[in-house]
């Protein structure tokens, strides 16, 4: 059974399966404020929708930053994000294939 | 842990500092480690916009009491005291409506003062039949480590504040009709007050069976177990099984003469007997 998504979640979850993988990034991409994202994205993961890992420690220090925490999408979120932008298609046209 | 905090402006470690508290223990390191790089991030980032803290500010806010809301839920879902706890909230949103439908406190005392005496002697009368008439058929198989006396403290309580509440609404429900209809109102009163009893005792009684019988806690996951049509080989039901691990209960979906009843397994008899 595919998970019922919110506007907002399924938005989110398009944005990564676009391959924005920060909730910083995120938040750019979609335009929903932080209060929105981050439990959202804390939610997605509960569910299983999305798996989250640590970018690897040499990488960040190459580049002088500390390591941010990327979100994947799962295959379970894969389908959910399939079924939510038939629910809702506009989210095609707010965040198009093409814009990444 | 103050290394956390090292190239973070002042009032972003100050933020981050106090809201860590929010924080449950286990998950706090890692949420400082993911915030510190967010605000990094915020701060160091070409953007058209010009980005502050109060960006990021509500999602910090937000994260901190998703991830303690959380861990609360994760730790109360199905729990003796958060059964006990809603009971107890309901009972007393139900007596300020009382308090508000009536006016003040002297009059709720007034107007349903003798009612309520009457009610205790009813339900004293209820609970007996209830207990009586009750369908119990949960088989222990295998002695229980919890003492008996906490499951039956447990019971008694939510059963007192099920007829609490069963009084209350009933009350509030039937409120209006007590100044022009007295008479019709205090017989009315007591039919809901009963009809509500005998309901919420029985789902007593059924919540009851239904939890773990070492921890309370409501059981989970029901899955269905056998084919109807093996029905004389073997049992099928719903199977459920307590989160904490400590057993399982079996329902059969029909009773036969050799499977009368329900089954709770505690782990070591459920071990004992796959081995």
């Amino acid at each position: 059974m595919s998970t019922r998504l919110s506007h907002s979640a399924a938005l989110i979850l398009k944005a990564l399966s676009l391959g924005f993988c920060f909730g910083f990034d995120v938040m750019e991409m979609t335009g929903l404020p932080s209060g929105t994202v981050y439990p959202a994205l804390r939610r997605l993961e509960r569910d299983g929708l999305v798996t989250s890992h640590w970018e690897p420690e040499q990488e960040s220090t190459r580049n002088g930053r500390p390591a941010r925490r990327y979100y994947q999408v799962t295959p379970e979120g894969t389908s959910a994000a399939l079924a939510a932008t038939e629910r809702y298609p506009l989210l095609a046209r707010l965040l198009p294939e093409n814009q990444v | 842990m103050s290394q956390l905090y090292a190239g973070l402006p002042s009032f972003d470690a100050m933020l981050l500092r106090t809201l860590q508290y929010a924080v449950p223990v286990p998950e706090r390191d890692e949420w400082l480690r993911v915030w510190q790089s967010e605000i990094w991030h915020l701060k160091h980032r070409r953007t058209p916009r010009p980005r502050t803290t109060s960006t990021l500010a509500a999602g910090l806010i937000r994260d901190a009491l998703w991830l303690r809301t959380e861990a609360w839920k994760r730790a109360l879902a199905g729990t003796a005291t958060l059964c006990l706890a809603i009971l107890a909230l309901l009972c007393v949103a139900f007596a300020t409506v009382a308090l508000v439908l009536t006016g003040s406190h002297q009059e709720v005392m007034l107007q349903f003062g003798n009612a309520y005496r009457r009610f205790l002697g009813e339900a004293v009368i209820v609970t007996l039949v209830t207990f009586a008439t009750s369908f119990r058929r949960h088989v222990h198989h295998a002695s229980a480590t919890l003492p008996p006396l906490r499951r039956q403290l447990f019971f008694i309580l939510k059963s007192a504040l099920v007829l609490q509440l069963a009084f209350l609404i009933s009350a509030d429900v039937c409120q209006p009709l007590h100044a022009a209809f007295p008479l019709a109102h205090d017989i009315l009163q007591t039919l809901v007050a009963m009809v509500l009893s005998i309901t919420g005792l029985r789902w007593g009684f059924h919540d009851q069976e239904t939890r773990c019988k070492h921890c309370l806690t409501a059981l989970q996951s029901p899955a269905r177990i056998g084919r109807p049509s093996h029905n004389l080989l073997e049992w099928n039901g719903t199977e459920q099984v307590c989160r904490h691990g400590h057993g399982r209960l079996n329902l059969p979906e029909m009773e036969t003469s050799w499977c009368r009843s329900g089954q709770w397994l505690d782990r070591r008899t459920a071990n004992h007997q796959a081995a």
